[in-house]
């Protein structure tokens, strides 16, 4: 492979949880500090950089490799806010082929077309689909594509599940050349105990927490307009909140290899917290508390 | 532990679908899956056969997926595959073969075949990917499919003659005599009053295994005959007997004599068949008798093959020549709960003599059994050659892979496959000595 042009970042997490949403915002932030990047989604929903676009049409790698076989950049990308270039490496439809497959091959033919040679960007954000199911998808954190991942993740069980995968596949490829951990970034925050909670879970396994975003309904209002944050009310706090993201991401280049739990002590663990929430809802106080 | 084979010489489930497939008139074959599988079929089973190929070139209809299909599915490609290949040969029947990678993709093959038979094509298919099995399974999954799927294609069955036997465990070109040994079978049945089914081979076509629900008997000859023996006596409750193998010599008059009581045939006609037969064969070891001592027929051997060969050579050349079984090698895999059993009758073929009875498709590990056994003779496949060579003892190739040698019609089975068997060992001993006398 050539010398790799730009800052590579893979973003994970449960699908849902606010991946997309964070990789635009954050794509938007680095673009507004005149950084050039490329946002590419990798995930078969192929609604990873929507929000950059204005919500407008862009046919997705797989499927204009389906229809012809030589292709140029301008096929398969769009140029979004800032100057973004979005790119969807799109998948089969559900429940037929393998996407797994189709996200590696996308990913090959990109460097096949000189992208990131061509565009010289900065940062090349992978939005990845949700849990690491098989092999296609730890592509970007496995053969060195990405240098480092963060894991997206809100403070329900099911999100931090799957951020425990992705530290398991990190913490298995990451001695062979593979992406270190980043860090994580705790989403869709709301209840008071959220952000105790994911600090928890990432000091057991050794990772640190890189910022905290919001529950905020413009997000959702911005979204409606098909726009990031960043773009739509770019005064608002939450704006800042993203920023503040891609200033950590810029300016911080740290990273490990994180200690995921195994099933018996992410069980455990969760049970703890159960009863925790339990208590604080119900109004137990215990010394020492400091929820 | 896990070790890795070398020169292994069981394809994969794949080639043992394809392997029975081409075996029937009127089938054709559909491979889904990547070319190579096809090719590969061709260039390491069928040809490694004695020259078995089954069309004297590899035109197997293939979808040749490649990535495309791998990330959209596959579906597509084989219904149009199989669209086509209606469209260029006639056949009686498609049978829809699948590997690794369309397996991994989870293409929906029974939807296909269903799409096929809903356009009144006769199409059945089997998920056979090689990482499901070997060779041996491939043979199992294809029987399967026609014994489970034929039925609905065909609902009308002709009337199949009184005492029809079916016949399995014979896997095409894993045994490269399959097509002798079958005919030579045939005749024996014949002999004594039966109809043989032989299922594969010249003339056997898919209305032979349409009568396979009407046979008095199925007659199992290895231990990858037992599956379909059994599918049947749950479907039709048709009896079976079972043997390792298919015997070579008088031992075959054991079978024939327990085929007459069984199935009430006439006796009278079964021992006149046997007199006749054996005393033809006794002639000729009576012949054979002077040069037998002369060129130092009686030697410790090596013998490397499928079970069911091993048994039925292994036995002949111990039991009715003087030769003693030094290591007997077993290359198929056969399941663990046959091993004591096999074990038992090779180690007792020659009592009071040491057998020893080695199971392993290594052929790392099979040289160096051979090395260590300091046999005088060693019986085998195409990849024994040369450590028979670098031993200097004499060789004779005769299980699969068979590279160098071509085997149209030759019968190792019954009493014809007997003299056979005979003089083509026979012959490579002579011409063994001279060549050594030369030097
Ligand atoms: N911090 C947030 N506040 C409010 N809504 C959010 C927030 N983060 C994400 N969302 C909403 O959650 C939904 C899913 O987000 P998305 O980024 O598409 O998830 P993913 O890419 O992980 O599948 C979207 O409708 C998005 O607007
Ligand atoms: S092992 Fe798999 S890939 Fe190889 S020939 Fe067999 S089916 Fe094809
Ligand atoms: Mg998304």
């Amino acid at each position: 492979m050539s010398e790799k042009i730009g800052k590579h970042i893979a973003i994970y997490g449960k699908g849902g949880i606010g991946k997309s949403t964070t990789a635009s915002n954050i794509s938007a932030a680095l673009t507004d500090s005149g950084y050039r990047v490329i946002q590419i989604g990798c995930d078969p929903k192929s609604d990873s950089t929507t929000i950059l676009r204005g919500g407008n049409d862009l046919p997705t790698v797989l499927d204009t490799l389906r229809e012809q076989s030589k292709l140029r950049i301008e096929d398969i990308s769009a140029i979004g806010f800032g100057g973004v270039l979005c790119i969807e490496a799109g998948g089969p439809v559900p429940g037929v082929g393998c996407a797994g497959r189709g996200i590696n091959a996308a990913v090959e033919l990109l460097q096949e077309l000189n992208v990131f040679d061509e565009f010289k960007p900065d940062f090349v954000l992978y939005d990845v689909l949700g849990d690491v199911v098989c092999g296609g998808f730890a592509v970007p954190i496995r053969d060195g594509l990405a240098d480092r991942a963060f894991v997206v993740t809100s403070s329900d069980f099911m999100a931090i599940f799957a951020a425990n995968n992705l530290f398991k596949a990190v913490n298995k490829y990451a001695p062979s050349g593979g992406a270190r951990l980043g860090g994580v970034i705790a989403n869709s925050i709301l209840a008071a105990y959220a952000p105790e909670l994911i600090d928890d879970f990432a000091e057991k396994t050794g990772t640190n927490v890189i910022g905290y975003v919001p529950r905020s309904l413009v997000v959702a209002q911005s979204e409606l307009y098909g726009k990031t944050v960043i773009e739509a009310a770019p005064q608002s706090e939450q704006a800042q909140v993203y920023r503040n993201l891609a200033k950590y991401i810029d300016e911080n280049e740290d990273s490990v290899i994180p200690k995921p739990l195994n099933s018996p002590e992410l069980k455990k663990w969760a049970r703890e917290w159960g009863d925790r929430i339990f208590e604080v809802e119900t109004g137990v106080v215990h010394e020492m508390a400091s929820i | 532990m896990a070790h890795h084979l070398e020169g292994s010489r069981n394809s994969c489930a794949l080639h043992g679908a394809l392997q029975l497939f081409e075996a029937i008139d009127g089938v054709v074959p559909v491979i889904h899956s990547t070319s190579g599988c096809g090719v590969q079929h061709y260039l390491g089973v069928t040809r490694m056969s004695g020259g078995n190929d089954p069309f004297g070139s590899p035109p197997v209809s293939s979808s040749n997926i490649g990535q495309k299909h791998v990330v959209f599915g596959g579906g597509s490609r084989l219904r149009e595959q199989l669209k086509n290949t209606v469209k260029v040969v006639q056949a009686d029947l498609y049978a829809i073969v699948t590997g690794c990678s369309t397996e991994m993709v989870g293409d929906d093959i029974a939807a296909m075949a269903r799409e096929g038979r809903d356009q009144n094509w006769p199409v059945i298919y089997t998920n056979t990917p090689g990482f499901s099995g070997d060779v041996h399974h491939g043979y199992h999954l294809a029987v399967k499919a026609l014994i489970e799927q034929l039925p609905d294609i065909w609902k009308e069955r002709d009337k199949v003659p009184s005492g029809l036997v079916n016949i399995w465990g014979i896997i095409p070109n894993q045994d490269p005599f399959w097509r002798g040994n079958l005919q030579e079978l045939g005749r024996l049945l014949e002999g004594i009053g039966l109809v043989p089914n032989l299922l594969l081979g010249s003339e056997q076509s898919v209305a032979s295994w349409q009568q396979i629900p009407g046979a008095v008997l199925n007659l199992v000859l290895s231990h990858w005959g037992e599956l379909p023996a059994r599918l049947l006596a749950d479907r039709y409750a048709t009896p079976s007997i079972t043997l390792d193998s298919l015997p070579i010599g008088t031992a075959i008059s054991t079978l024939l004599r327990r085929l007459t009581e069984l199935l009430k045939l006439d006796t009278i006609r079964t021992e006149a068949f046997i007199s006749r037969e054996e005393s033809r064969l006794n002639f000729q070891f009576a012949r054979l008798a002077d040069i037998y001592f002369h060129a130092g027929f009686q030697r410790e051997f090596v013998l490397v093959g499928e079970s069911a060969q091993v048994v039925a050579i292994g036995e002949f050349l111990g039991k009715s020549l003087g030769l003693l079984p030094r290591t007997l090698i077993i290359t198929d895999n056969p399941p663990d709960s046959v091993h004591q059993s096999l074990i038992t009758r090779l180690a007792s073929i020659v009592p009071g003599y040491d057998t020893e009875v080695i199971f392993s498709e290594d052929r790392t590990d099979i040289t160096e059994f051979i090395r260590a056994s300091a046999a005088q003779l060693v019986l085998g496949s195409s990849l024994e050659r040369e450590v028979s060579e670098e031993s200097g003892v004499p060789f004779f190739a005769l299980s699969f892979p068979l590279a160098d040698r071509i085997v149209l019609e030759r019968s190792y089975a019954g009493y014809r496959g007997a003299t056979t068997l005979l003089e083509d060992i026979g012959t490579a001993i002579l011409a063994f000595n001279r060549d050594c006398h030369l030097c």
